[in-house]
């Protein structure tokens, strides 16, 4: 519990700069306000995101164009199914000293990076896809037992395309689950699409007019700690995660049905750090129950296994954690169910 | 925290407070109607009968106002997570909860106005309920008192039957059938009967209703045939007595008369007229002198006799009247107290002229050689018609042809039977072998007949 709460004058710089880095991204991307919004949400929780949806809908537009506004060094990686692990993370070479001697130096990979962009994960094989882990969960690469920490922040911003699976391996739950938001590409309307078309010349995007330093970065960072987060929104986070479990005391009939194993506790520590950020993002200094409902859907969405049930019922996780929102209680008031309570 | 913001979760707690204590009571008062329902209803069939105290349980619901307010209290949410929904509902963003624990007074002058949230309680169905119980349990309060009770505590309507069957009483002890200390008896034991009997068990009712009746009946029964013997008895003496006055006047010998005058005695005697059910009085005086009885005795006798077959005919049909014995008997009693042909029986005591024994001829059967044979009825007059008479047929068993019959021999012997010897013969296959096997026997039915003698007869 922080010792003091933050105070206005405090606060408002931060929201601004936060502000100021979404005016950016909705200047340079177009019509991707939520998603905008949702990312930078993502970054200030030192989460990795995962972006999914089909080709040329500006996946790898945003997250460069993320690197630009906030000053940080971006690297792409195009997994194929022969990449292999060293092609990421570096690898050891035979090289011959001035004085002579031959040693085994060590040639960092595009990992070695602050915001690295995963194009199409599913693509490379399970066991590129593991070196991931230890850079995703510690920040850090380990190589002939050296472990050497990656800059930081580190972001992975991983694509993938929902179609054309074949030759893709599906990403192993527990890298899912290292993925704080993934995060849907929806196409834009015809609107946005014809300002693209006349404002977005060969799709060249236009500078930046505002780039963050590092150092306001690091006060976003430090902000965010400062965040509270009051007891009855922890216990609604713990109770919402615990609800996603089959057979809980407050799992709903359709996680019951549909749910084969529910979210884990890293997902909680995501909710509460996304809705920190989302608490930040909006100006205040607590977390309400509407920043719990507003990133939980992102985050719960891939963490939820469901059973061939739910495919036969073309349930998705999305729908599921939807209509666990609605019925669940946000504070454990428990009044019966002939009473209502209404905004008067 | 904001003192408006503070007063507002204060009403806000309030109300809830309030609105959880009223559902709570309007819930427990239902529950306490309908079981109070019940327990009235069951009181009033098993007897009590005082609204009055039982009207008293519906201030229970008193108490259970304060049983409610008291649970709701218990039941109350702890403050933290009324200071959670209040923030939700005004989407104050975490603020008010973080008023909890930190000074949040600089950020209240951002949070939207103060507003307290609105408590909704859906009571159509919990309203519906406290109607339909505080209904029943006044019904059950208001319930005429004929509906409470049980089918089986109800009396038996067994009134017409005892009111019938004292009447019965009424009439044999009337008739002196049955004495006056019995009557007694059984009066009360019908008045019991009626006042005791319950719908709850009436099969012993019944059975003494029944048994009752057939005593009744069972007198009633005794005292016609009693009737009825006297009657035939004063009947026969009655044709007797005539046939005496009218032989008396027609030159009938002393030595009849006498013998008339003791068959007469020995009749009234044999009746015992004057013992059982009901008695007949004869003048004592006249009775004892039967031997010597001039023309105006005899007519008081006669005149004694037909006023007791009166009475008794008149009792009898007072039983009648009651159902007591059927129409038949009644008939019967009619048919018998009707007097012979008098004049034939004078005809004949004039015509014995050594004396002969009158009372032979009052009784069927016995009346000797050209007076009617054997279990006939005794007239004096005219004979037996055999018109429209018929005699039971009987078929006799058909007797066997005698060319059906077999000659066995001829011995002047008893006949003997042949015993294996004798067997019916069904063919000529039967028995026979053919091919090691048996033949197959098999019957030749009448219109095959023609086709096997024709083929027996062929020429080849």
């Amino acid at each position: 519990m922080p010792e003091s709460i933050l105070k206005p004058e405090e606060l408002r710089p931060v929201t601004e700069l936060a502000h100021k880095a979404l005016e950016q991204l909705d200047r340079i991307l177009l019509g991707r306000k939520e998603l905008h919004r949702l990312v930078l949400i993502g970054i200030l929780s030192r989460g990795h995101i995962l972006l999914e949806g089909l080709p040329g809908l500006g996946k790898t537009a945003l997250v460069r164009t993320i690197g630009q506004i906030l000053k940080l060094d971006f690297k792409r990686i195009q997994f194929t199914p022969d990449l292999m692990p060293g092609d990421v993370l570096g690898s050891h070479i035979l090289q011959e000293t001035t004085s002579g001697k031959r040693e085994l130096v060590f040639q960092p990979g595009p990992v070695f990076t602050n915001i690295l962009l995963a194009d199409e994960i599913n693509r490379a094989s399970p066991k590129t896809q593991s070196a991931m882990l230890e850079t995703m969960q510690e920040h850090s690469v380990t190589l002939l037992g050296t472990t050497r920490e990656l800059p930081q922040p580190f972001f992975v911003l991983a694509s993938q395309n929902p179609i054309e699976l074949e030759g893709t391996y599906p990403l192993p739950e527990a890298q899912l689950d290292r993925f704080l938001f993934r995060v849907m590409f929806d196409n834009v309307d015809v609107d946005v699409l014809n300002q693209i078309i006349s404002e977005r010349r060969r799709g060249e995007l236009p500078a930046p007019t505002w780039q963050m330093e590092r150092a306001d970065l690091q006060t976003l960072f430090q902000t965010m700690g400062r965040i509270y987060l009051p007891g009855p929104v922890s216990h609604y986070i713990a109770r919402l995660v615990s609800a996603t479990h089959p057979g809980a005391a407050e799992a709903t009939g359709p996680v019951n049905s549909y749910v084969s194993y529910g979210a884990s506790p890293r997902a909680a520590i995501a909710i509460a750090e996304a809705a920190r950020a989302n608490a930040l993002v909006a100006g205040r200094p607590s977390v309400g129950f509407e920043d719990v409902k507003t990133v939980a859907s992102p985050v719960l969405n891939h963490r939820l296994i469901l059973n061939y049930q739910a495919r036969f019922d073309r349930m998705t996780p999305s729908r599921l954690v939807s209509e666990l929102l609605n019925q669940l209680d946000e504070t454990g008031l428990n009044l019966p169910k002939d009473v209502e309570l209404a905004h008067a | 925290m904001n003192s408006t913001h503070a007063t507002a979760l204060q009403s806000f707690a309030r109300n809830l407070q309030w609105l959880l204590t009223l559902r709570l009571a309007v819930q427990l008062a239902t529950v306490w109607f309908f079981a109070w329902g019940v327990v009235i209803l069951a009181l009033r069939i098993f007897g009590v009968q005082n609204i009055y105290w039982l009207t008293m349980g519906l201030l229970a619901v008193a108490p259970l106002a304060l049983v409610a307010s008291w649970r709701a209290k218990k039941q109350r949410a702890p403050l933290t997570k009324l200071r959670a929904s209040y923030d939700r509902i005004n989407a104050c963003g975490g603020i008010i909860m973080s008023a909890e624990t930190h000074d949040v007074g600089a950020w209240m002058l951002q949070l939207p106005g103060v507003a307290t949230p609105r408590l909704q309680w859906r009571s159509g169905r919990a309203l519906l309920l406290l109607l339909s119980s505080t209904a029943f349990v006044m019904i059950t309060l208001l319930l005429p008192d004929r509906l409470t009770h049980l089918p089986g505590r109800r009396p038996l309507q067994i009134g017409q039957i005892v009111q019938q069957l004292q009447a019965e009483v009424h009439m044999l002890t009337q008739e002196k059938i049955i004495d006056a200390q019995k009557a007694d008896e059984v009066q009360k034991q019908l008045s019991q009967l009626q006042d005791d009997s319950l719908g709850y068990d009436p099969g012993k009712t019944w059975e003494a209703l029944d048994h009752i009746k057939q005593s009744d009946s069972d007198q009633a029964r005794q005292a016609a045939q009693e009737a009825l013997d006297k009657t035939a008895s004063m009947a026969d003496a009655e044709t007797l007595a005539k046939a005496m006055e009218q032989a008396a006047d027609s030159g009938m010998n002393a030595t009849t008369a006498s013998q008339a005058a003791q068959d007469l005695a020995s009749m009234l005697s044999a009746a015992k007229l004057d013992s059982g059910l009901l008695n007949v009085q004869i003048p004592p005086a006249l009775l004892a002198g039967l031997n010597g009885l001039n023309k105006e005795q005899m007519e008081k006798l006669l005149q004694g006799l037909e006023a007791n077959k009166s009475l008794l005919s008149m009792d009898m049909s007072n039983l009648a009247n009651l159902k007591m014995i059927d129409a038949a008997t009644l008939g019967k009693m009619q048919a018998t107290g009707m007097c012979e042909n008098p004049s034939a029986l004078a005809d004949y005591l004039c015509s014995c002229t050594n004396g002969c024994e009158a009372s032979v001829c009052m009784h069927p059967g016995k009346g000797g050689p050209g007076r009617g044979g054997p279990g006939a009825p005794m007239t004096w007059s005219g004979g037996a018609s055999e018109k429209d008479l018929k005699f039971q047929e009987h078929a006799m068993p058909p007797s066997a042809h005698l060319s059906q019959a077999q000659l066995v021999g001829v011995s002047k012997a008893a006949p003997q039977l042949a015993g294996s010897d004798i067997s019916a013969e069904h063919g000529v296959l039967n028995s026979a072998a053919a091919g090691g096997g048996a033949a197959n026997t098999r019957v030749i039915l009448p219109e095959q007949r023609q086709a096997v003698q024709t083929y027996f007869k062929r020429d080849n």
